[in-house]
């Protein structure tokens, strides 16, 4: 865990670097629809996009602006200034509206020679499903003529199985963490989850046994209250730190760099392409899915439940228009649930807002009694 | 509940439809002394906008345009009395489809906050903050918050459904429909638009269009019928026509067609696409017109500046925005939101007629440029065509807050707009509905100074290359 912590928040990390050295191919991603099994079927590195919590957005701010997210501006910062130039491609996807401007800005400047937009629906159905299945199809057919390599079906299963297995000692690690009292903490959680999805299956799973068997004889953790943090993309380590060091441990969660990325990926088709699809698309669980909410509030009672938490933080991104809004249907439906809640607009990797979140986080706290 | 806070009579669609009900007994035209009359008695927010409204070059075409959105408003009373649905929709979704419908009337959420916002006193502010006091974020776009924020106090009238053709080009507006249909308990009908221009794209845009219409029949209990369809588009073409028509008036100078105008032009594209009111309006404004073009007229000694306007205009000082303005020689040749690609939809038969409503989906406002597959691409090509054709000076782009897709490729676009058809753009920063943010008179200066010195600027080193 050593090694990992001082890793884990670098962009260029150890395990990319030899990567590199060795000839193999980077492709970034910024969202978690994109099907990463793809990406590790041609045989290149899938390297989830990360700022961790980076906070200079000059660059950022002259492409974007300041009402868009602050999460996209630092990512677009560091793709501008070349802490990226280590990819051989992005990989774009419409997550939300400052994602499309963050992709179409630094492919803008710097011009990919592999720059593919995979476009995910909106909704989960028939037609829907048809359509994602298509473009899957066509990213396969990119990523193959762009790298000159071969993606068969079989790669393809045995990328869905090598995936299966990080999912299966990711919910082991979570059972941990969820566990009274925890072995684990939120914020080495989030840690994994970072480091991990810049690595390949195989090796993700073999550092997750590693951590399993190292925590699975832990001391456990002291704490105050257990709590459940939800809300929009961010990768701020530092922020779970922060809310940690007060004593309130954070025992669950619902966001895309945790449990939102590999939670549930059901599927049932034996067409791989079409199983990716319905592993994807159905599993989809982020307020730019319509019609779905009832879904994202029964996943997020339940884990609420099963980590018998006392409250919950509902965090998101100023200017985040999908988690913003979602935010007030969650609240009150999480009070009805009677779990308390606070919610926490914050700008991402503010440093000036650390006193205002811990002064927040020991407020909500005190209301809890705790 | 929050929603006893506000009465009946206090909400927004209620206090637009008892004011606007009072046009009906309003005379086609009025005298100066009639207008001063009624100013009088009026208050302050709403005398600012009907005195801007009644200027007499624009009076006749206003009180037609007025009386048509009372219509509209009124239809919605009455539909809902003889017990049809309500079917509340997005500006970027067209009226015409729920005209279509025997049993539907169609109303439109952005529209009723320009109404409210030109129309109350206290403009649309308190259904804003009764929004956010329900914990929805500021940072929300107030054309469709402040008419749901007045839905949300649940002593609105109240819609039956909503449609939703926002998801792919705004996150903003798809939220915040979607949850106003869950907070009010009412079905929503999506219209997904995938960020794809291929002809795979537009297939399965089709098809989810089909699956909307497939969504709605069987809502309404009620099966397109294709004769009212072909009645109905029919005059939605006719109105496109009149719309193209009014659009080629633009490109002379100075402008004859008053900056207003092209705001009533999608009022009513907005509210009455299909409908006998629309063509009625439209061919009044193309009358007036072309009379101003005989004439010679236009509001000021010269047109100093036109300015095409990228994304919005303000619509909280019709009077600042649009009759001041082209007063002081800067004609507002006309925004996003008002400038169209509509192609007749083709009636010869019902599966035309839909494909032709899908394919107008596809081209409304916004759908088109930021739903599609590269934002700045295709809002950069749509600019650099309405530029061209209108003979623009400059772009303006008011900088609404919440638009962040546009926000996101503004600094990319506005390069681009200078680099290939040498135009400055302006970047304002303000609500478009809420007067709030950014006062008028400082965007009257910012305006003004940018036409003082970069346009002017402009001028003198063409005229120094020419001579």
């Amino acid at each position: 865990m050593r090694t990992l912590q001082s890793q884990s928040t670098d962009i260029y990390t150890d395990y990319v670097r030899d990567w590199k050295e060795k000839g193999g191919k980077v492709l970034g991603y910024a969202c978690v629809a994109t099907p990463v099994e793809l990406i590790e079927a041609a045989g290149i590195l899938p390297y989830r996009i990360k700022a961790f919590g980076h906070p200079d957005t000059e660059l950022g701010d002259a492409y974007l602006a300041r009402f868009n997210c602050r999460f996209c501006r630092s990512c677009l910062q560091l793709g501008l200034e070349g802490t990226y130039d280590f990819l051989d491609g992005l990989i774009e996807t419409n997550g939300c509206d400052h994602l499309r401007g963050m992709f179409e800005n630094w492919q803008y400047v710097k011009k990919y020679e592999f720059f593919h937009y995979l476009k995910v629906p909106h909704f989960l159905r028939e037609d829907s499903l048809d359509y994602f299945t298509e473009e899957i199809q066509l990213m396969r057919r990119a990523m193959a003529e762009h790298f000159g390599t071969e993606i068969s079906d079989d790669k393809l299963r045995e990328a869905v199985d090598a995936y299966d297995e990080v999912f299966d000692r990711l919910k082991r690690l979570y059972a941990l963490r969820e566990k009274v009292p925890p072995v684990i903490s939120g914020a080495e959680v989030m840690r994994l989850i970072c480091t991990g999805s810049s690595m390949m299956a195989g090796d993700f799973s073999a550092l997750l046994d590693e951590v399993l068997a190292e925590k699975e004889k832990a001391q456990p953790i002291p704490y105050k209250a257990r709590l459940m943090i939800m809300g929009s993309a961010t990768d701020e380590v530092d922020l779970i730190e922060d809310i940690e060091s007060g004593g309130a441990l954070i025992a669950a969660d619902a966001l895309c760099y945790g449990s939102r990325s590999f939670w549930r990926r059901e599927g049932e088709s034996g067409d791989p392409a079409r199983l990716l699809a319905e592993r994807y698309l159905g599993n989809l669980f982020c307020p730019r899915m319509f019609t779905e909410y009832d879904k994202r509030r029964d996943y997020i009672l339940d884990t609420a439940r099963r980590a018998d938490v006392d409250g919950a933080i509902i965090t998101y991104n100023k200017f985040c228009d999908l988690h913003g809004v979602e935010a007030v249907s969650l609240r009150m439906d999480l009070e009805k649930a009677g779990i308390p809640v606070l919610v926490l607009e914050k700008d991402y990797g503010s440093k000036a807002d650390t006193g205002r979140i811990k002064t927040r986080v020991q407020a909500f706290l005190e209301r809890l009694g705790k | 509940m929050a929603g006893r806070e506000v009465k009946e009579y206090e909400a927004l669609v209620n206090r637009v439809a008892g004011i606007f009900g009072l046009l009906k007994y309003f005379p086609d035209d009025m005298s100066d002394e009639e207008v001063e009359g009624v100013l009088h008695i009026l208050p302050a927010d709403m005398a600012t906008t009907i005195g801007a409204v009644m200027a007499p070059r624009i009076r006749r075409v206003s009180i037609a345009f007025l009386k048509g959105f009372q219509q509209w408003l009124d239809g919605a009373l009455t539909a809902k009395a003889q017990g049809k649905k309500i079917i509340l929709v997005p500006f970027n979704f067209p009226p015409e489809f729920v005209y279509c419908f025997k049993n539907a009337h169609p109303l439109t959420s952005e529209v009723l906050t320009v109404a409210g916002v030109a129309s109350l006193e206290g403009q649309g502010e308190r259904y804003w903050d009764f929004a956010m006091g329900l914990g929805l974020p500021d940072y929300l776009c107030s054309a469709n918050t402040i008419e749901l924020g007045s839905a949300l106090t649940q002593a609105d009238f109240e819609p039956d459904a909503v449609i939703s053709a926002a998801p792919g080009s705004c996150d903003a507006n798809s939220k915040i429909h979607e949850f106003v249909a869950r907070y009010l308990g009412v079905p929503q009908f999506l219209l997904d638009k995938p960020v794809d221009d291929s002809p795979r794209g537009r297939r399965a845009y089709r098809t989810y269009f089909r699956s909307l219409v497939r969504e709605v029949e069987e809502f309404l209990g009620e099966e397109l019928d294709e004769d009212r369809m072909r009645e109905v588009l029919t005059l939605a073409n006719e109105a496109t026509r009149l719309y193209y028509d009014l659009w080629e008036l633009r490109k002379v100078r100075p402008n004859p067609c008053p900056n207003i105008f092209t705001l009533y032009a999608y009022g009513i594209r907005y509210t009455l696409w299909g409908t006998e009111a629309a063509t009625r309006v439209l061919r009044l404004m193309l009358e007036t017109v072309k009379e101003r073009l005989s004439k010679g007229m236009y509001p000021s000694r010269e047109e100093v500046a036109r300015c095409f306007w990228i994304y919005t205009y303000y619509y909280w000082d019709w009077y600042g925005f649009f009759n001041r303005m082209e007063e002081r020689g800067i004609t507002v040749l006309g925004d996003l939101l008002g400038s169209f690609f509509f192609q007749p939809v083709d009636t010869s038969t019902k599966e035309s007629m839909i494909d032709g409503l899908a394919d107008t989906c596809w081209d409304y406002a916004m759908t088109r440029q930021v739903g599609a597959e590269s934002m700045s691409a295709q809002w950069l090509e749509d600019i650099s065509y309405w530029t061209s054709q209108l003979d623009a000076d400059a772009c303006v782009y008011c900088g609404h807050h919440s638009c962040k897709q546009t926000w996101s490729v503004f600094s990319l676009v506005r390069g681009e707009i200078m680099k290939r058809a040498k135009l400055p753009t302006l970047m304002l920063q303000g609500d478009s509905w809420i007067r709030r943010m950014t006062p008028m008179s400082a965007l009257d200066e910012q305006i003004d100074e940018f036409v003082a010195t970069v346009l002017k600027r402009k001028r003198t080193t063409l005229a120094r290359q020419v001579g």
